[in-house]
């Protein structure tokens, strides 16, 4: 259990690529934070170097208020699980988990409680007889996982430990991983390029492009209140829509006008746009599939034709292309329309979208900054 | 019935190619073994110690052994198995942290090393005998001190042979190394927990190279003990049996000797060929 203090953190390669720039975060005490991007964009190289597996070239790694730039991984109080497992592919099961306790010399009946009870724990307990290769993937993440376990880490680090998996165990071990996480209540950084993983994990996610950080906060402020046009593409699937489109001032209130349309920005988000002193102008609108609603004919609807319709069980996504020919997606609950609705909805179909301006995210599209953040 | 018919068919087209194809192994193991039962033969043959027009001996006794104890040959044989079990353990140590490093540090000179091996391996050995000669008898390693002499040489090279086992090293997977030095594991034993228990077949490969390059070494062999046949290995050893004056007394003592030499390798091999197999064609596929 320990906080991580990160400053300054740079990662040059051959002396002109940088991986990672100025990273500056403090992880606190038991928090489970989460570093998510597309690839390339340093994440995993900036687990790496807190894990001791990657020089760092500049800046300070701290790990209980102790700089361990300089400390072997083995030093650094951390234990890890690697995206492929990497499990010792010639010991059994046991021999993996023990592997970490035999070379700090602890005694076997110790090893042997400390093993079974992480085995118990993981539901391992019959396999650990067996090789490796005898397990399948779910049952193999399980074993790297109890050997990070049985170390009694300060932090443990994860990196992309999902992504070998099949779609219905990833859910399935997400869910034992917060479980897991209420056992050991210890210090976690994970690292994935799933925003959905991010979501649910995290008490913090650290959002990252191209070696720079987009933006740290809770599930809720990433998803409610992004930074920039970047943090709002990559949280939430099916990801934002993005139109260009005026903002006007009337009056002291504040529309948007997209597709000829004119929408009303919702009394908080126009105040705070007022406050701002923003005139108005073209800017960035981003709203959520699930923020759109099909709608009748109006000043405050846009018309538009449906391209694909994906029936997702609870939920349909609507891909509608817009008299322009923006390409939008609108997801509505099955619940709600009705069967005869759900029959109109075939491929050409002519409707009317419309959203309430408390869904509305407003980006300035040069700096590409939340306007209201 | 006629799906039976043509399984039928691959079977007995199987079968043909099968035989057609140990008919043709059976008589070339029979051609490659010829000349080890001749010397086998020979070897037990006490009539006469010349060459003979006949194959099969008229009389079998153990004299020729008998008289391959009483020479300088116990000498020889004890010199050859010194320096090839010295040059098999170093040699191995060498190779496999050289094919480590190689494999898994990333330093300055990494590449221009590699690159200067592997044109330095392309001249042929023999172009150095004259200074390593040179070398060797300024430090006293010539003739009768041959023996650490060409420990020497044999290991001192050894290095350069990296190729195979590094190409096998590439195929295990760097996050082994990772975990392990994250479960609290150095570099050393990184390489002799995780890796070599991993790379077996290459391990008993390149012990065998080892073995096997100094156990038939003449070249450099003769040349090092120079005429003292304290210094000789068996090679060098039982040449100076060939000559004019000694062939006729010694030809059938030579064979002995052959057998005597020939016998530890066959049983290495024996024992260790399926590894040495998988080692040759190991760093192709991933193991």
């Amino acid at each position: 259990m320990a906080s991580v203090k990160l400053t300054n953190v740079k990662k040059v390669y051959d002396k002109n690529v940088v991986a990672v720039h100025d990273f500056n975060l403090e992880i606190k005490d038991k928090e489970f934070v989460v570093f998510v991007g597309p690839s390339g964009c340093g994440k995993s190289t900036t687990l790496r170097m807190i894990a001791g597996l990657e020089e760092i070239s500049e800046g300070t790694v701290e790990i209980d208020g102790e700089v361990v730039n300089d400390l072997q991984p083995k030093d650094r109080g951390i234990a890890m699980v690697f995206q492929n497992y990497a499990l010792y592919p010639h010991m059994s099961v046991y021999d993996n988990i023990a592997f970490s306790l035999r070379l700090k010399k602890v005694p076997e009946d110790v090893i042997y409680d400390k093993v079974t009870k992480a085995a118990e724990t993981l539901g391992i307990t019959e396999y650990l007889m067996r090789k490796p290769r005898a397990l399948s993937g779910g049952q193999r993440q399980r074993v790297a996982i109890g050997r990070a376990m049985v170390r009694d880490s300060k932090v443990f680090l994860m990196d992309e430990p999902l992504s070998n998996l099949d779609a219905k165990l990833r859910n399935q071990m997400r869910a034992e991983i917060i479980l897991l996480r209420q056992k050991l209540d210890t210090t976690f950084i994970y690292v994935t390029h799933d925003q959905t993983e991010a979501m649910t994990l995290a008490d913090r996610i650290v959002i990252m492009k191209d070696g720079f950080i987009m933006q740290v906060g809770s599930p809720d402020e990433v998803f409610d209140m992004p930074d920039n046009l970047f943090v709002a593409e990559f949280i939430g699937a099916p990801k934002m829509n993005i139109v260009k489109t005026g903002l006007v001032c009337e009056n002291g209130k504040y529309y948007v006008t997209p597709f000829g349309a004119k929408i009303a920005v919702d009394g908080d988000k126009g105040e705070m746009l007022a406050e701002r002193g923003v005139k108005g102008g073209e800017v960035l609108l981003g709203v959520r599939p699930e923020h759109i609603d099909l709608a009748k004919a109006g000043e405050d609807a846009i018309p538009c034709t449906l391209v694909v319709d994906e029936m997702m069980g609870s939920e349909l996504h609507l891909h509608v292309d817009t008299e322009d020919g923006t390409r939008m997606i609108v997801r509505v609950p099955t619940i709600d329309i009705s069967k005869e609705e759900r029959k109109a909805l075939v491929a050409g179909a002519k409707l009317y979208i419309t959203f309430g301006g408390k869904a509305m995210h407003l980006f300035d599209p040069e700096t590409e900054k939340n306007l209201l953040a | 019935m006629s799906n039976n018919k043509h399984h039928m068919g691959m079977k007995t087209l199987n079968r043909l190619s099968n035989s057609a194809i140990y008919t043709l192994l059976v008589i070339i193991s029979v051609v490659w073994l010829i000349p080890f039962v001749f010397i086998v033969l020979q070897s037990f043959r006490v009539e006469s110690t010349y060459q003979v027009g006949y194959v099969v001996p008229h009389q079998w006794g153990f004299q020729n052994y008998i008289n391959l104890w009483n020479s300088d040959f116990k000498r020889w044989y004890l010199n050859t198995f010194i320096i090839a079990l010295a040059a098999a353990v170093l040699q191995t140590i060498i190779v496999l942290c050289m094919s480590y490093t190689l494999s898994r540090f990333r330093f300055k000179l990494r590449g221009p090393l590699m690159r200067f091996m592997l044109i330095l391996g392309m001249f042929p050995g023999m172009l150095t005998m004259i200074i390593l000669y040179r070398v060797l008898s300024d430090l006293g390693l010539t003739q009768a001190n041959a023996v650490p002499g060409l420990i020497l040489v044999s290991v001192a090279s050894s290095g350069m042979g990296y190729y195979v086992s590094k190409g096998f090293f590439d195929t295990i997977p760097k996050s082994l190394d990772e975990a392990a030095r994250v479960d609290g594991a150095t570099r050393l034993q990184v390489l002799y927990k995780i890796i070599l228990p991993l790379a077996k077949p290459i391990v008993i490969y390149t012990i065998l190279t080892a073995f096997m390059g100094p156990w038939g070494d003449y070249v450099f062999a003769r040349y090092v003990a120079f005429g003292t046949s304290a210094g000789y290995n068996v090679a060098v050893g039982m040449y100076s049996w060939l000559t004019n004056d000694q062939i006729n007394n010694m030809y059938t003592t030579f064979c002995a000797g052959g057998v005597i030499v020939a016998l530890p390798v066959t049983i290495l091999f024996l024992c260790l060929q399926k590894y040495y197999v998988e080692g040759v064609t190991g760093g192709a596929v991933k193991g």
